[in-house]
């Protein structure tokens, strides 16, 4: 966990939120292309190949990025206690 | 009418009633310290688990369960692709607004939502419009997913449906009014479960009662684009779903979500930022599973329901009934209903509780003089649970007899709530110029424009009138803010200590 300042709580949450956004465009993006750019008769275990890439590509897409992103961007700190703020408030 | 298939679900229900009770006297102790802190966000002490859970129970109603994927029996995979937008909807609103609501709602004291947007815009005024618009939308959505569970309730245990509406009304008023938010997401994360067992018995009826994927798939490329059905392979099936319908929908149904007040709600009641992580994850897993499980079951049910519509009912909302009650043994049969019911239970729940928030936090208490002395703690506990209380019994009463304006008002409930609570939460904590003005123009604005163009059905080309209310809703709070002055130093030294 880390030890993060009121301040530097928001520089970080700022941070968190916009991988979220990327991770939702990139989701956002697959589902169109694949959606729309497979051939609608092509057929894998009987199913159409646009609904298992669309649908269930996207559904695991979102969980393994999620977990990267998470993983990489996203930090443990105190939801109730700040630490003191480091620089003197400049302004 | 079969005794057998009721057992399952009486069990059911009694345990829900023994949670709420046993969880009510266990936080005996909080309750007296901290009322409103203990009943309305259950002391802020959600786990990562519960709270991917009670977040995708609260969320998925009796459509996701039975109306959508009745529809996608009929519509084919095109509903599939339609409802798997909703991918995003349990780790998009915990991953922008979670921890920053949770941060801010602990520095200000904030049991509620509008708690947060009062201090936020510094605004009465926009505080009780959100009441007044949490407390129409709330109980009209209440009101149709009573119906609809006590539609489903009926169709396959072939109970009286004023009888099977009681049976179960009764037992999520009481255990919601009594237990509070700890029991709300507790018996919402055993909801879910009983979803997801249910939709596995679905699962096996229909590939067992269907001789295997291949042989349902034979079965829907012979009904595909005959009459009654759409071109089922056809990701747009056939036009019938139009790219802007499409689009509309990834507003609606997917990043528009980050706007429900209830789901806004868990963001300010779990425990630490692990917790707000891993619900992230398993709630997308588990929403996943359900939101694109359910309709695509819907589609495979064609195997098994070949039918035309107009022999079985004339309604699609019929078919996941008919699959339990007519393609599963009693006792299978017993345990699946639950899921649908489950789904039911959870989204009233946890509208119930969030709506007795603004009812009793937001205008009762705020407007009371005397707040803090003890005695006024027992008096906070007895007007809390009886304003639940009699808001769920509200509903109830009304869906005996479901009045037509309801069911009118309830088309507009969803996209009504998000058109109102979507730009105030984001902008709130993300764009430090946003004000009061901005927000209660672009609240009024955005749900008149909504409201009024769904009502006179004027549309911009097949969008749907989401588009519309959101729309107006950033237009009018971008003017309204930039007209007028920012917010103060002290509003912004909490949302945007960044800034200083």
């Amino acid at each position: 966990m880390k030890n993060l300042s009121y301040k530097e709580k928001f520089v970080q949450m700022n941070r968190e939120a916009r991988v979220i956004c990327i991770v939702t465009a990139v989701i956002i993006a697959f589902w169109w292309l694949t959606a729309f750019g497979i051939n609608e008769y092509i057929t894998l275990f009987y199913l159409p190949l646009w609904l298992i890439v669309s649908c269930i590509g996207t559904y695991v897409l979102a969980v393994v990025l999620l977990i990267f992103a998470i993983k990489k961007f996203f930090v443990d700190f105190s939801l109730d206690e700040d630490a003191p703020e480091k620089e003197q408030n400049s302004k | 009418m079969n005794f057998a298939i009721l057992i399952p679900a009486s069990i059911f229900f009694a345990l829900l009633l023994t949670i709420g009770f046993y969880l009510k006297n266990r936080e005996r102790h909080n309750r007296s310290v901290d009322f409103s802190k203990e009943y309305f966000i259950g002391g802020r002490r959600l786990n990562g688990f519960v709270l991917a859970m009670s977040l995708v129970a609260g969320y998925s109603s009796v459509s996701s369960f039975v109306g959508g994927p009745g529809i996608a029996w009929q519509v084919g995979f095109a509903w599939v692709l339609f409802a798997s937008v909703q991918i995003v909807a349990a780790y998009l609103i915990l991953g922008l607004l979670g921890k920053k609501m949770a941060v801010i709602a602990r520095k200000i004291d904030a049991i509620t939502i509008i708690d947060l947007i009062r201090f936020r815009y510094n605004s009465n005024l926009l505080a009780n419009l959100c009441a007044l618009v949490i407390l129409i939308f709330f109980i009209t959505r209440m009101i149709a997913q009573f119906i609809g569970g006590a539609q489903i309730f009926a169709a396959v245990t072939g109970m009286n449906y004023t009888t099977g509406l009681l049976f179960f009304a009764v037992v999520v008023v009481v255990y919601t009014s009594i237990g509070g938010f700890n029991t709300v997401a507790i018996t919402d994360t055993l909801c879910a479960i009983m979803m997801l067992i249910g939709m596995a018995f679905l699962t096996y009826t229909i590939f067992d009662r269907g001789h295997g994927l291949a042989a349902i798939m034979q079965t829907i490329h012979n009904v595909s684009g005959t009459a009654g059905n759409a071109e089922m392979f056809s990701p747009t099936a056939g036009g019938k779903i139009p790219v802007p319908l499409l689009i509309s929908q990834w507003i609606l149904c997917g990043i528009g979500t980050v706007g429900l007040p209830q789901s806004a709600v868990r963001c300010i009641s779990y425990k630490d930022t692990r917790s707000v992580h891993r619900a992230m994850i398993i709630g997308t897993i588990v929403c996943g599973a359900m939101m694109i499980g359910m309709p695509l079951l819907g589609v495979l049910a064609h195997g098994v329901i070949t039918e035309p519509l107009s022999e079985i009912g004339k309604t699609t909302d019929a078919i996941i009934p008919m699959l339990i009650a007519g393609y599963m043994n009693p006792w299978l049969a017993g345990i699946t209903i639950i899921g649908p019911l489950a789904a039911t239970l959870s989204t009233i729940s946890s509208l119930l509780i969030t709506g007795s928030s603004a009812v009793v936090k937001d205008i009762y208490l705020f407007y009371a003089k005397d707040k803090d002395s003890a005695k006024s703690q027992k008096n906070i506990s007895r007007i809390s649970m009886t304003v639940t209380a009699v808001m769920g019994m509200i509903p109830v009463i009304l869906a005996i007899s479901p009045p037509d304006v309801i069911v009118w008002i309830n088309l507009f409930a969803f996209g009504g709530l998000e058109t109102a609570f979507f730009w105030i939460l984001l902008f709130g904590f993300f764009w430090h110029k946003a004000n009061s003005q901005g927000a209660v123009l672009s609240l009024v604005g955005g749900l008149a424009a909504y409201c009024v163009t769904m009502a006179l059905g004027i549309k911009i080309a097949s969008f749907h009138n989401i588009v519309i209310g959101i729309g107006t809703g950033l237009i009018l709070f971008i003017l309204g803010s930039l007209l007028t002055k920012e917010p103060t130093d002290k509003v912004k030294r909490i949302f945007f200590p960044e800034l200083y």
